[in-house]
C-alpha cells in the first residue's frame, strides 16, 4: 500500500508540476520575455499606484485640504496610552488629560492657581470644635470643672466684645453617644491583633464658629486654667472588647480622647444648571458617591489617603453638601478639583446591572468592582468634552459638550493620539497631523521661525535634584552637604545640559507657587570653599589627590534611572566636579523599577539624581516630615529636622493665607540651609502651537493665543480655533 | 507519502509541545513582574497586587499557569493583563493592519528581486554587477531604523506632508477618494523601506544561485541550441535555481505574525510587531505567549510546506 500510495503522488506532483509549466507554456513558448516582463511590470506598476497618492495627501501648509473641518479638531500626541478613565481610580498621565477634559471636580485651580468655583458656585469654610469636659480638673479660680459651669464660663468669655470676633456663632453642651473605633496593635513577634474600642465621653462641649481657629485652645487658656489637660479620665471612658489587651492601649489614650478636637467644616452650595453628558441631572448625591467610592477599599482608589482627613459627607439639600473633617488640615480643600462621578451609572444597582447584560456570574461577580466596570472605557462626566471612542493603543475622540453649563468649546473634535516615538511626533507636527509639541530642551531652536510656530515657554511644577542618604555618616553633617552643592556649577548645567531652558530652584516649592521665597540665595559656585570647609572637618588631600580621613578617603556611589538623558548628563558633571575637589565618586545606571526597588524603597543608597513633580499646596509633609522614612515613602534621603517637622504640621493646620506663606517661607530657608539635597534646576516646559491656532476673544474677534499667568496653556483652551491661513494681527 | 506526511506532522506536534513549553517557562523566568502587578509601581498598594496576582494564577506553580494558559486559549477565554480584553480579537486585529505592508512589500520583493540579481549574474563583473552590488550592500548594512529615520525627516521637512501612522490625522472628514489615497500614501514608505532592504538580499541570493547554475553543462547546450537569451535563462536556468527560494517562501508565513517590530515603532503602525513587543515590556505574558504560540506554529506549518514543495519541485529529492 505504501509504495502504491508514493508512486500516486509522485504521479500527482510530476501531473501538477506539468500542468503549471503548461499554463506558463504559453506565456513562456509564445511569448518568452512575458515572464522578464511580468516580474517588471507588477512591480512598476504597484509603484506607481503607490507613489501617486503623495499628490493627494494634505501637508502642514493645506491641512484643511477637501476638510474644513480640521480646523475644528485639535490633535494632541502622547508618549502612552490612558488606562483608566476614571478620575478616582487614573495614576498615569495620559488618563490624567483624558479625564480633566470629560470631568470636572466641585472647584478648579484659577490663572494665578488659586482655587476657584467650578461645580459648586461657591463654598465657605466654618469649623465645629469639640472641647472634652474634664471632672478632674480644676478652673483657675479653683472650682471644680463640671458641663454647665463649663458652658456658661465659655459664653460669658466670648460675649466680651474683645475675644468674641464674630466667629463664635453657638456654644452648647452636648452628651455624645458611644462610638466605637478598630485599632490594630502590635503584641509583638510580628503579630498584629485588630480590637475593637468603645469610647463613651459623658460630656462634650459643642463650639460652632463661622471661620477656622487654629489657636481656639490658647484663646480659652484664661477659662480653662494651665492644667485642664492633666488627670482626663480616658480609662474610664474606654472600654475594650480584648480586656487583656488594655495595658497596650493605655499608652495610646490620648489619640482617642483628645482635649480639643477641631472639625472644620466646608460647606459647598452646587450649581443647579448642571447635566451629565447623558442628560442625567448633577446632584449632591454625586458628590456623596464620589467620596465614598474613593474611600472604598474594595475600589482600590489611589486618592484615598487625600481624602482621608474627611469623617462626614452630609447632603444638606439637592444643590448643597457639608464636608466634615476629622483635624485641621489646610490643604484639604485642594482635593475637591477631583473629578465628580455619575452615581446613577456606578452605583450597586448599576454595577449589577452591568454584570446581568455582560454575562459575568460565579467568582467573578464576588470580585467585580468599579475597577472592572466598562465605565472606565466609556466615562460619563459633565466636562466641556463628551467622550465618543476610544481605540486601544491608538486614539482617544472627545467632542465638544453642546450642554455644558458654561462656556461650549471652539473645537468640536479633540484627539488624543499615541505616538511612543518622539521623533514620530516631532514629523507628525511638522506635517500638520499634530496642533501641539513638546520639544526637547536642544530642539527648542528648531521652532523659531515666527510665521510657522508659536512657542510657549514655562515652568513646570517640578525640580531635579541630587539628593544625599542623611543617614549615612559621611552625609549626617550639613556642612558635607553644603561643600559637595558648592563644588557644582550649577549654572553650566543650565546653560549646556538644558540648553538654557530652565531656572535655579533653590527650595522645596514650586517657583511659581506663593510658598517659594525668591529671597533665599541660592548657594553659590566655590569649589576654593567647598574645600575648605572639607578641610576644616578633618578631610585632608592624600597623595592621589583624593580626600581622606581617619584613613579613609571621600567615596560614595552616585545612581539614578536611566532613560533620562539628562540626569545621565547631570550624573557625570557631579562626578567630574566632584573629582576636582578630591571626591570620589562612582556613577551607575539603572533600569527604573529596579531602581525603586533595590534603592530608593529600602533607603540603601548613598547620593541619587531623581525629580519631583509637586502640586500647588503648602503641604509637605509626605516628603520631608521625619516618619515618612520608612520604607517605601516619600522621604527617602531621612531628613529628621524636629524645628521643619514642627513646620510642617503647623502648615498642615493653618487656614490663613498670609500666615501660610510666612510659615512656607520660613520651612523654605529652612530646608536651603540644612541641604539634605542639593537643588539642581526647574525645568522650563517649552510647548509649540501651529501659528495658525488662535483664542477667540469675548466680543468675537481673533487673538494670539496666551496661557495664563500661571504658566498653564490650556487654561483658555475653550476659545481655541485653527485658521486656515496664518492671521496678522 | 502518506506515512511521511503524518509522521512528520505528528513530530512538528510534539515539537509545538516543547516550544510552548519553553516559551511559557523562560517568560515566567524572566526577571520583571507585568507590569499591573509591579511592586515598584507607586500607585498600586500590597493587597491590590496580591488581589491581581490571585486573578492572574501568577502564584500557582508553572505547571499549572501552564495549563490554565492552555485551556483559556482554546476555548477562547484568554484575556490580555493589560485591559482584560480577550487576546484572539485583539491579535487578529492588529495582524490585518499589519497585511498591506506585508502584501506590498512582499509583492515587490518577489517581482524585483530576480530581474536585478538575475540582470548582476548575466552580467558579472560588469559596472551594473559592481554597483548593485555595493547598493545591495549598503541597503544591508546601514540599519533599517536609521535609513527609515533619514528618509522620514527627508520626506517630512522638504514636503511637510505626513508620513507616521496608517492614515493621515484629521483627514477622517475628507471625500472619500481623498481619504482612500490617504491610506495608500501611509503604506508607501514603511513597505518600501521594508522591500528596499528585502531586495537588497533576495537579490544577492538570486544573484549566487543563478551564477552558479549559469555555469552548468545543459545551460551551454541551451544557448547551442540556439535559443535566445531570454528563454535560456527564465526558462531553463532560473527554474534550476528556484530550489532556495521555495524553502524561504515557506518561511515567509511566520514572517506574517512577526511582523516588522522596528518599523512599526517608527512608523506609529498598530500593527502585530508592535503589540508583540510592548506586550513583552510591559510582561503581559498571555499576549506574549500567544503570538509566540501562534508563531511557532506558522513556522512549522511553513517549514513543513517547505518541505513538501521542496520535494515537488525537484525529483531528486526523496521524502522518507
Amino acid at each position: 500500500m505504501a509504495c502504491l500510495w508514493d508512486d500516486y503522488t509522485k504521479h500527482l506532483s510530476q501531473t501538477y508540476l506539468f500542468v503549471y509549466a503548461g499554463a506558463l507554456n504559453p506565456f513562456i513558448s509564445t511569448e518568452k520575455m512575458i515572464l522578464k516582463r511580468l516580474l517588471l511590470l507588477v512591480p512598476a506598476v504597484l509603484l506607481v499606484i503607490l507613489l501617486q497618492s503623495v499628490l493627494w495627501v494634505p501637508g502642514y501648509e493645506s491641512q484643511a485640504k477637501g476638510n474644513p473641518k480640521r480646523l475644528l479638531q485639535f490633535v494632541e500626541g502622547s508618549i502612552g496610552d490612558a488606562k483608566l478613565l476614571n478620575p478616582i481610580l487614573n495614576a498615569d498621565s495620559a488618563s490624567a488629560r483624558i479625564v480633566s477634559l470629560v470631568f470636572e471636580g466641585l472647584l478648579k485651580l484659577d490663572e494665578n492657581l488659586q482655587l476657584s468655583p467650578n461645580l459648586a458656585q461657591e463654598w465657605s469654610v466654618s469649623e465645629q470644635i469639640y472641647l472634652t469636659v474634664n471632672p478632674n480638673a480644676a478652673f483657675p479660680d479653683g472650682s471644680t470643672v463640671n458641663g454647665a459651669e463649663l458652658e456658661k464660663r465659655l459664653t460669658d468669655f466670648f460675649s466680651a466684645a474683645e475675644t468674641n470676633e464674630g466667629s463664635i456663632q453657638t456654644i452648647r453642651r452636648i452628651k455624645p453617644g458611644q462610638r466605637t473605633q478598630t485599632i490594630t496593635l502590635d503584641t509583638g513577634e510580628s503579630v498584629s491583633v485588630s480590637v475593637e474600642l468603645t469610647i463613651r465621653i459623658p460630656e462634650v462641649i459643642q463650639i460652632d464658629l463661622n471661620s477656622v481657629d487654629e489657636d481656639f485652645s490658647k484663646k480659652i487658656s484664661s477659662v480653662l486654667g494651665d492644667d485642664y489637660e492633666e488627670n482626663l479620665p480616658r480609662a474610664e471612658w474606654i472600654s475594650i472588647d480584648k480586656p487583656g489587651l488594655k495595658n497596650k492601649v493605655s499608652r495610646r489614650l490620648d489619640e482617642f480622647v483628645p482635649v480639643i478636637e477641631h472639625n472644620p467644616v466646608i460647606t459647598f452650595q452646587l450649581r443647579d444648571d448642571v447635566v451629565f453628558h447623558d442628560g442625567h441631572t448633577f446632584d449632591s448625591s454625586d458628590v456623596l458617591f464620589t467620596y465614598e467610592s474613593i474611600m472604598n477599599p474594595r475600589n482600590l482608589s489611589p486618592r484615598t489617603s487625600d481624602f482621608e482627613p474627611i469623617k462626614a459627607v452630609e447632603i444638606i439639600n439637592d444643590h448643597a453638601v457639608r464636608v466634615v473633617y476629622k483635624r485641621l488640615f489646610s490643604p484639604a480643600v485642594n482635593a475637591w478639583v477631583m473629578g465628580i462621578l455619575p452615581e446613577h451609572l456606578l452605583n450597586a444597582e448599576a454595577l449589577q446591572a452591568e454584570m446581568g447584560s455582560r454575562g459575568i456570574s460565579g467568582e467573578a461577580r464576588e470580585s467585580f468592582a468599579m475597577r472592572n466596570s466598562a465605565f472606565n472605557r466609556n466615562p460619563i462626566g459633565t466636562g466641556q468634552f463628551v467622550f465618543r471612542s476610544w481605540e486601544g493603543d491608538e486614539l482617544i475622540h472627545l467632542g465638544a459638550n453642546e450642554n455644558y453649563w458654561g462656556r461650549v468649546p471652539q473645537y468640536e473634535n479633540y484627539y488624543y493620539r499615541v505616538l511612543p516615538d518622539g521623533l514620530a511626533r516631532e514629523m507628525e507636527f511638522r506635517a500638520g497631523a499634530l496642533d501641539v509639541y513638546r520639544p526637547e530642551p536642544h530642539q527648542v531652536d528648531r521652532f523659531r521661525d515666527k510665521f510657522t510656530y508659536q512657542t510657549f515657554s514655562s515652568l513646570s511644577m517640578g525640580y531635579t535634584y541630587i539628593g544625599y542618604n542623611n543617614r549615612k555618616t559621611l552625609f549626617a553633617d550639613k556642612r558635607v552637604r553644603q561643600a559637595l552643592g558648592m563644588a557644582l556649577n550649577n549654572e553650566e548645567i543650565i546653560d549646556y545640559v538644558l540648553y538654557g531652558e530652565g531656572e535655579r530652584t533653590t527650595g522645596p516649592y514650586p517657583k511659581n507657587t506663593l510658598w517659594y521665597d525668591h529671597d533665599v540665595a541660592p548657594i553659590s559656585y566655590d569649589p576654593q570653599a567647598a574645600i575648605a570647609i572639607l578641610n576644616s572637618m578633618g578631610w585632608e588631600k592624600n597623595a592621589d589627590g583624593w580626600l581622606e580621613k581617619d584613613g579613609e578617603i571621600f567615596e560614595f556611589n552616585l545612581i539614578t534611572n536611566n532613560g533620562n538623558a539628562l540626569r545621565k548628563a547631570v550624573l557625570t558633571i557631579a562626578q567630574n566636579a566632584w573629582q576636582k575637589i578630591g571626591v570620589r565618586v562612582n556613577t551607575q545606571l539603572f533600569e527604573w523599577a529596579v531602581f525603586l526597588e533595590d534603592f530608593i524603597n529600602p533607603g540603601k543608597f548613598d547620593a541619587v539624581i531623581l525629580g519631583w513633580q509637586m502640586g500647588p499646596d503648602p503641604d509637605l509633609y509626605q516628603l520631608w516630615h521625619s516618619s515618612q522614612s520608612g520604607f517605601g515613602q516619600l522621604n527617602f534621603v531621612g531628613f529628621n529636622n524636629p524645628k521643619a517637622d514642627a513646620l510642617i504640621e503647623r502648615i498642615r493646620r493653618t487656614y490663613d493665607l498670609e500666615l501660610q506663606k510666612s510659615l512656607t517661607h520660613e520651612l523654605h530657608a529652612m530646608i536651603t540651609e540644612e541641604q539634605p539635597y542639593t537643588f539642581l534646576y526647574a525645568p522650563l516646559g517649552t510647548r509649540v502651537l501651529d501659528k495658525k491656532i488662535v483664542m477667540l476673544e469675548d466680543d468675537d474677534a481673533y487673538a494670539p493665543v496666551q496661557s495664563a499667568p500661571s504658566g498653564d496653556l490650556y487654561y483658555y483652551f475653550d476659545r481655541w480655533r485653527k485658521l486656515e491661513h496664518v492671521p496678522i494681527f | 507519502m502518506r506515512a511521511f506526511l503524518i509522521r512528520n506532522f505528528l513530530q512538528r506536534l510534539l515539537l509545538l509541545f516543547f516550544v510552548s513549553v519553553i516559551a511559557h517557562a523562560m517568560v515566567h523566568i524572566a526577571p520583571g513582574e507585568p507590569s499591573e502587578v509591579d511592586p515598584a509601581n507607586p500607585r498600586m498598594k500590597p493587597e491590590d497586587i496580591a488581589k491581581i496576582r490571585a486573578a492572574f494564577h501568577l502564584d500557582e506553580p508553572l505547571h499549572l499557569q501552564y495549563v490554565y494558559w492552555m485551556r483559556d486559549l482554546f476555548t477562547g477565554e484568554l484575556k490580555s493583563f493589560k485591559d482584560s480584553q480577550p487576546v484572539l480579537p485583539k491579535i487578529a486585529g492588529r495582524f490585518v493592519n499589519s497585511l498591506p505592508i506585508f502584501i506590498c512589500a512582499t509583492l515587490i520583493v518577489w517581482t524585483l528581486a530576480f530581474p536585478t540579481g538575475i540582470h548582476a549574474a548575466v552580467r558579472r563583473g560588469s559596472f551594473y554587477d559592481r554597483g548593485s552590488t555595493f547598493v545591495a550592500y549598503s541597503l544591508i548594512s546601514i540599519p533599517g531604523f536609521f535609513l527609515a529615520y533619514l528618509v522620514i525627516l527627508w520626506v517630512v521637512q522638504q514636503f511637510g506632508i505626513p508620513v507616521i501612522g496608517m492614515r493621515t490625522f484629521g483627514a477622517s472628514e475628507a471625500q472619500p477618494w481623498l481619504r482612500f489615497m490617504d491610506r495608500i500614501w501611509h503604506l508607501v514608505i514603511p513597505s518600501l523601506m521594508s522591500a528596499l532592504v528585502g531586495i537588497a538580499v533576495l537579490s544577492r541570493y538570486v544573484r549566487s544561485q543563478m551564477v552558479d547554475v549559469l555555469q552548468q553543462e545543459y545551460v551551454r547546450t541551451a544557448r547551442a541550441k540556439g535559443l535566445d537569451n531570454d528563454t535560456v535563462i527564465y526558462r531553463h536556468a532560473l527554474r534550476n535555481a528556484l530550489l532556495p527560494f521555495i524553502t524561504m517562501f515557506g518561511l515567509m508565513l511566520p514572517a506574517l505574525i512577526g511582523g516588522s517590530v522596528i518599523f512599526e515603532q517608527i512608523f506609529a503602525w498598530p500593527g502585530i510587531g508592535r503589540l508583540g513587543y510592548e506586550a513583552i515590556l510591559a510582561r503581559d505574558f498571555p499576549l506574549v505567549l500567544t503570538i509566540n504560540f501562534i508563531a511557532a506554529v506558522l513556522t512549522l506549518a511553513g517549514t513543513f510546506l517547505s518541505d513538501v514543495m521542496y520535494a515537488m519541485a525537484d525529483p531528486r529529492i526523496r521524502l522518507s
